[in-house]
């Protein structure tokens, strides 16, 4: 080999390998139509991206995987925990989490209240983008889920249990049950543990302050999912001002058949 | 020294390292931070040591690049540079833009892009000044009439770099789009354009502590560039796989980021060839020892490193964990941070006219502590990601939670990083206390007096 072959090897290579890439981001621009669902990019998702850059959120949290590793994956986040509770969230974080116990905590960014709804609207617009297929399980913020087995989710499909069927749907983001509600005894996330809910439904029935429609503790179950307002259990990071910070879209983003799944699971936990 | 005009490059030298020092001093800080609490919380939180420590990396190693290009083209070309004071006005710009831009990060004022957080006026004045040392290095070249392989791949990586920035400047309202096209800057740099730049100076320092024909040397450069190019541009899919982008990309990312070790690989073989022949010869063990330093470690933390998590089924366990960073600490060290020190302790002797002189103990002591203490932090980052990667991403546990079980390989990373930081600082001192001495009286200086003109007094008196 001379030195003029060599040199025809580079550049030669390096224009055809230029040439593939750039027919390829062509291809690409047509697809992210579809993929990114640019029909909902509203003013306000952009306007919350515009937030994301200027308050740095990248140097601590990743997004899509990207950013730092300081603080948690927010690519599923809108999903997992909702509008209300990513909203009370937002307007002082540390009341959500203690230094003391997570040894880090996030500063409070004194948003506005238009930016806290432009940041949550374009989180939600990221949760919704075509990621083939990633995180391949739950990324979740905290909780370490004793006996918990994640690999049931793969498995849920081949199940006709409604016991196992819901269990997966409980594990499986979205919904993300799981990333604020534990199923073992005393441990708390941001969501009251489920543990013995199937009894303690039962005694919510009887409770004098309770209001709603259910009349067994199926129903009351079948309530909470659905509209998670109508009864109210006491915490710090569960509710503010009798709304609870639940999503309440489990309506219309879950299948009724899903729902019956879930409250089967949830009823089995005595 | 051969040329009056080639001392440019030891100001440049003296920004960078200056830089250097203060970039591992919030990198230190930074990690402890993962361990926490952090007293700091409010004055100086983590996204904004995070952003100075990664920006003050680009802009000093960007910085020895320029002043390794300054001290290469005039000897390649056998020119004096186009315009002496052309040079010193755009490091004056340079330094003020990245005084300003980390003082700025302090304060918040951020575009909060990862890597390119620099505001947009920064980002401009970063294109000014860079058009403006293209501008006096081509000029250099063409007023010279002479180029050769080595200076123009080298020229080549650096105009490239220039070129690859604009897409920087662009703001798009579909984040998926705005990431896609901001690794054309971030990914084509440090795996397509600065490997020519790495190239470039390998040959340089090869070709001149090995005594190899030139010849050789500069065919074997095209191969490896021209692996690099192969390898490196389809390779950027590896960042694509799970933003947004069509399926294609992930087996497209798969194949050619699988190739990229090869041009590293090339570059080690490179090394470890030229300098068999001559048997480590050469007086300026230093070099010698940086040089071949940047070969074997980029091999290491650019090729295997990058290797073990580029696979998408791997990926995507991976992504998005401490993994990510084990690899790019060490390959972002063994591929130019050693390899502008190599220039760095190549270009001294010369500089200050001691050409004769051994190297110094402390110079030794800085090359090694360095190379040990960045062997243990990237053990620490892979211990912790793998750690993290199974709890986390495996068994679905928190992220809070997994951060807990990490604390030990955190309490790791601060020990070994405290000893790379020592090695920078032993670097620190030789350089300016050791490389930098009034060249004896009993030898000969140059008529023209440029060596004296490099002792801080001369400095200070300039001209």
């Amino acid at each position: 080999m001379t030195k003029r072959q060599t040199r025809f090897f580079f550049l030669g290579s390096t224009a055809l390998f230029t040439l593939i890439f750039l027919g390829l981001t062509l291809d690409s621009h047509r697809q992210f139509v579809n993929l990114t669902h640019v029909d909902q990019l509203t003013p306000e998702v952009i306007a919350g991206k515009q937030v994301w850059h200027d308050k740095n959120c990248t140097n601590c949290h990743t997004l899509l995987g990207e950013g730092a590793y300081y603080a948690p994956d927010l690519t599923k986040i809108a999903e997992q925990r909702g509008d209300a509770y990513l909203h009370q969230f937002l307007k002082n974080p540390s009341t959500f989490y203690s230094e003391e116990k997570d040894r880090r905590l996030m500063p409070n960014l004194n948003l506005e209240e238009v930016q806290i709804r432009q940041l949550i609207a374009f989180l939600n617009w990221v949760s919704h983008i075509d990621t083939n297929g990633w995180p391949p399980r739950p990324l979740l913020v905290s909780g370490a889920f004793p006996g918990s087995n994640p690999s049931k989710t793969d498995q849920a499909a081949v199940s006709s249990d409604p016991v196992a069927l819901g269990e997966a749907i409980f594990r499986q983001s979205p919904p993300g049950c799981s990333a604020c509600h534990s199923t073992a005894q005393r441990v708390q996330l941001v969501g009251p543990s489920l543990a013995g809910i199937a009894q303690r439904a039962e005694q919510t029935l009887h409770d004098p302050a309770y209001h709603g429609k259910a009349t067994s503790a199926e129903g009351y179950v079948r309530e909470s999912i659905l509209e998670p307002s109508s009864f109210v259990v006491a915490g710090p990071t569960f509710s503010a001002a009798g709304h609870s910070f639940m999503p309440d879209n489990f309506a219309r983003t879950l299948k009724a058949n899903e729902v019956d799944d879930l409250v089967a699971y949830l009823m089995s936990l005595k | 020294m051969r040329f009056r005009s080639q001392r440019v490059a030891y100001y440049y030298f003296v920004v960078a390292l200056l830089l250097y020092g203060l970039q591992i001093a919030i990198g230190l800080l930074s990690a402890a931070k993962y361990l926490g609490p952090d007293p700091l919380l409010h004055i100086l939180p983590f996204d904004r040591a995070k952003e100075i420590h990664t920006n003050l990396l680009i802009v000093w190693v960007l910085t020895g690049f320029m002043g390794a290009a300054y001290y290469v083209v005039p000897e390649e070309s056998r020119a004096e540079i186009y315009s002496e004071k052309l040079a010193y006005a755009q490091l004056i710009a340079w330094t003020g833009m990245g005084l300003v831009t980390v003082t700025g990060y302090v304060f918040g004022w951020t575009a909060g892009n990862k890597l390119l957080e620099q505001p947009l006026p920064m980002k401009l004045i970063i294109v000014v000044v860079m058009l403006a040392f293209l501008f006096n290095i081509v000029m250099t070249i063409w007023k010279a009439g002479r180029w050769t392989t080595t200076e123009g791949v080298l020229v080549a990586g650096l105009a490239l770099s220039a070129v690859l920035y604009l897409p920087a400047l662009l703001d798009f309202d579909n984040y998926t789009v705005g990431i896609f096209y901001r690794w054309w800057t971030v990914h084509l740099w440090v795996e397509g354009v600065w490997e020519l730049i790495q190239g470039g100076l390998l040959a340089f320092l090869l070709i001149r502590l090995s005594g190899v024909d030139r010849e050789v040397m500069e065919k074997w450069l095209y191969v490896i560039v021209g692996l690099t190019f192969i390898a490196g541009i389809l390779g950027t899919a590896h960042h694509y796989y799970w933003i947004g982008v069509p399926h294609y990309w992930v087996a497209f990312g798969g194949f050619f980021s699988a190739l990229e070790p090869l041009s590293f690989f090339g570059m080690a073989v490179y090394a470890y060839s030229a300098l068999r022949r001559s048997g480590l010869s050469h007086p300026n063990r230093l070099a010698l020892h940086w040089t071949i330093g940047s070969a074997v470690y980029s091999a290491i933390g650019a090729g295997i490193l990058g290797l073990a998590h580029t696979w998408p089924a791997v990926n995507k366990w991976t992504h998005g964990t401490l993994i990510t960073a084990m690899h790019g600490h060490m390959a972002f060290f063994g591929a130019y941070v050693m390899i502008v020190l190599a220039m760095i302790t190549f270009a001294m002797p010369a500089l200050t006219g001691k050409e004769d002189e051994q190297s110094s103990a402390l110079g030794m002591w800085a090359f090694w502590l360095q190379v040990i203490g960045m062997f243990g932090m990237t053990m620490a980052f892979a211990t912790a990601g793998i750690v993290q990667t199974y709890l986390e991403h495996i068994l679905s546990m928190g992220y809070l939670d997994t951060q807990h079980k990490l604390a030990v390989h955190f309490i790791m990373l601060i020990a070994t990083g405290s000893v790379f930081a020592l090695g920078v600082l032993f670097f620190l001192l030789d350089f300016f206390f050791i490389m930098v001495r009034a060249p004896r009286a009993d030898r000969g200086v140059d008529a023209r007096g440029p060596l004296t003109a490099l002792t801080p007094r001369g400095a200070e008196a300039g001209e």
